[in-house]
């Protein structure tokens, strides 16, 4: 545990000192890969824990950030402060629209959320209210200032730590033990006592909610969002791909894959000088490579290989009578 | 009165049915066996009973308390539980995980890890395994603890020697002197039928979703009305 927070404290450190050593590229490109972490990491628990695998997430992704981007503009201000609402509304639209999207099962919800999604990328192209195809720009942007890209590299940051912690914890509780239950074994989750599809739901406006709130933060920098890049169906590619080369399942995972992705991307892009989406083939081939040689993705090779055991949720029970007294049986 | 009344009750499967009016009564401490041939219900009136079957018409009743319409939650919340045919245990959680996953509903009782471990010392040794690595018997020892966590006031055990040797099944079974002794009132399915009679009080045969002999003493069962329920002669 002491090695947990230790590490811990030193990535707060490291991500902390970090805009004083690098240049605005750098940093760029440092939030990119924290943001990225973080929409794998709600995919993960989406799919590795919840057993929901979406194809769809691109549109929680876009979701976030109009919400801002709309929002910092009506009403003039610093969209920083106006974070909560990516994670709000994306949250929200996701608990109106389960009741729909549950009654899909495995490979149909998949295909069904990928729908969704592309009903919202219409519906936002279609909008002159929202600039249409074109998009529109974020006029608040220069209340940020020059420092804007290590203020959005600190959000991004911060909001990386607290996925992993909360995610870390969650998982460990009842609730989490309760997810799980539910991915293995449907029924038998049931028929003692976990209500199914409340975990579902839950879980996946928590998911949403993520995803939403690392959208924003990747769009703001830009001043301008645009809705073949907020609802690129890239995001949700790059989701699965980074997860499964990684580990689904795992919470090292989602970190392990992100680091490998960007290898690639850096790679491939400025190594090899290949240009353009050459790094999602090679993205690809190696998650292809991975699921025939490696199913459970590459952190669990290497935990075995190497024994290390940062962040698993095998738990002790914390179950604590007094969490839920209305459930106790009246005196017999 | 009886812990369980379930009254006329019927269960479909879509356009299926598959019970036609099902009537029993469970008394409190008493061990009531299902017989019947495959297809004859069994499973359907358990799953019913803990609203796994969701299409049910009728009356259950706990205590009293009207369980026909109620989600399955509800009802392990109330107190059924269900030791489903084949296990149905957690594939990702260890022995320790699947048991104390019995536990979600927070009923109060007897059974707590320690009394799950004392009814089967094997779990113990084994309790940081997955629990489908282990044996067949020892799985379903993982399956019978998990419901029993649950502090239920009804156990329900669907074929519990399904696919098991017959010297574990008897090992399964000596454990319901215990679970007995703490005044568990438990309805079992079994295909066997001299052990369906040395294990319950009182039995009910099943054939085509009916009710088609009640025996209300395991110690004087008259072979050739059971075999004519049994078959549908």
């Amino acid at each position: 545990m002491i090695l947990r927070i230790l590490t811990l404290l030193l990535a707060a450190l490291v991500i902390g000192c970090a805009p004083l050593l690098l240049d605005d590229g750098q940093l760029s490109l440092g939030m990119e890969m924290l943001v990225t972490f973080v929409i794998c990491a709600m995919w993960n628990v989406l799919a590795g824990y919840g057993g929901l695998v979406s194809l769809g997430h691109q549109a929680w992704f876009g979701i976030g950030g109009y919400a801002v981007f709309i929002a910092s503009n009506a009403l003039n201000v610093n969209p920083l402060w106006l974070l909560p609402l990516a994670a709000l509304v994306p949250a929200l639209i996701a608990l109106v629209l389960t009741p729909l999207l549950f009654r899909l099962k495995d490979a149909y919800f998949a295909i069904g959320s990928w729908v969704l999604a592309e009903v919202f990328y219409i519906l936002v192209q279609r909008s002159d209210a929202l600039g249409g195809i074109t998009g529109m720009p974020l006029f608040t942007g220069g209340m940020l200032g020059a420092s804007i890209y290590a203020q959005v590299f600190w959000v991004a940051g911060g909001l990386a730590l607290a996925v992993l912690v909360l995610s870390y914890l969650v998982l460990r509780s009842g609730f989490g033990l309760g997810l799980m239950s539910v991915r293995d074994n449907e029924v038998a989750a049931a028929s003692i006592g976990v209500n199914v599809r409340r975990n579902r739901r839950l879980v996946y406006a928590v998911s949403a909610a993520g995803v939403g709130l690392a959208g924003a933060v990747y769009l703001i920098p830009n001043y301008f969002i645009q809705p073949g890049i907020a609802f690129s169906a890239d995001w949700t590619v790059i989701m699965t791909f980074v997860v499964v080369i990684g580990g689904i399942g795992t919470l090292e995972g989602p970190i392990l894959g992100t680091l490998i992705y960007f290898a690639i991307r850096q790679g491939v892009t400025d190594g090899l000088g290949l240009s353009g989406s050459w790094y999602l083939v090679a993205l690809g081939a190696l998650a292809v490579a991975t699921m025939l040689m490696a199913p459970k993705g590459l952190w669990p090779i290497l935990r075995d290989r190497l024994h290390l055991d940062w962040l698993s949720v095998r738990r002790p029970w914390p179950g604590r009578p007094d969490r839920a007294p209305h459930h106790q049986a009246p005196a017999e | 009165m009886d812990v369980i009344q379930i009254e006329r009750l019927e269960a479909f499967y879509g356009d299926m049915q598959a019970l036609f009016g099902v009537s029993l009564g469970l008394r409190a401490g008493e061990t009531f066996a299902l017989v019947g041939a495959n297809g004859a219900g069994k499973s359907t009136l358990m799953r019913a009973l803990v609203g796994l079957v969701r299409d049910r018409r009728g009356h259950i009743r706990l205590g009293g308390e009207e369980l026909i319409a109620t989600s399955p939650e509800q009802i392990a919340r109330a107190g059924i539980a269900l030791v489903p045919e084949g296990r149905q245990l957690f594939a990702s959680l260890t022995v320790e995980e699947n048991l104390q996953m019995g536990a979600m509903n927070r009923r109060r009782g007897p059974w707590d890890l320690e009394a799950i471990y004392g009814l089967f010392p094997v779990l113990r040794e084994r309790r940081r395994q997955m629990a489908v690595t282990m044996s067949g018997g020892q799985q379903q020892m993982v399956a019978i603890g998990r419901a029993l966590m649950a502090n239920p006031r009804v156990l329900l055990c669907d074929e519990l020697s399904l696919g098991l040797a017959p010297v574990i099944v008897s090992q399964i079974y000596d454990s319901f002197a215990r679970i007995r002794a703490e005044g568990m009132s438990m309805i079992i399915v079994e295909q066997d039928i001299e052990r369906a009679i040395a294990v319950s009080d009182r039995m009910a045969c099943l054939l085509h979703g009916q009710v088609t002999l009640r025996v209300e003493d395991t110690a004087r069962v008259d072979i050739d009305a059971l075999s004519a329920a049994y078959f549908g002669e």
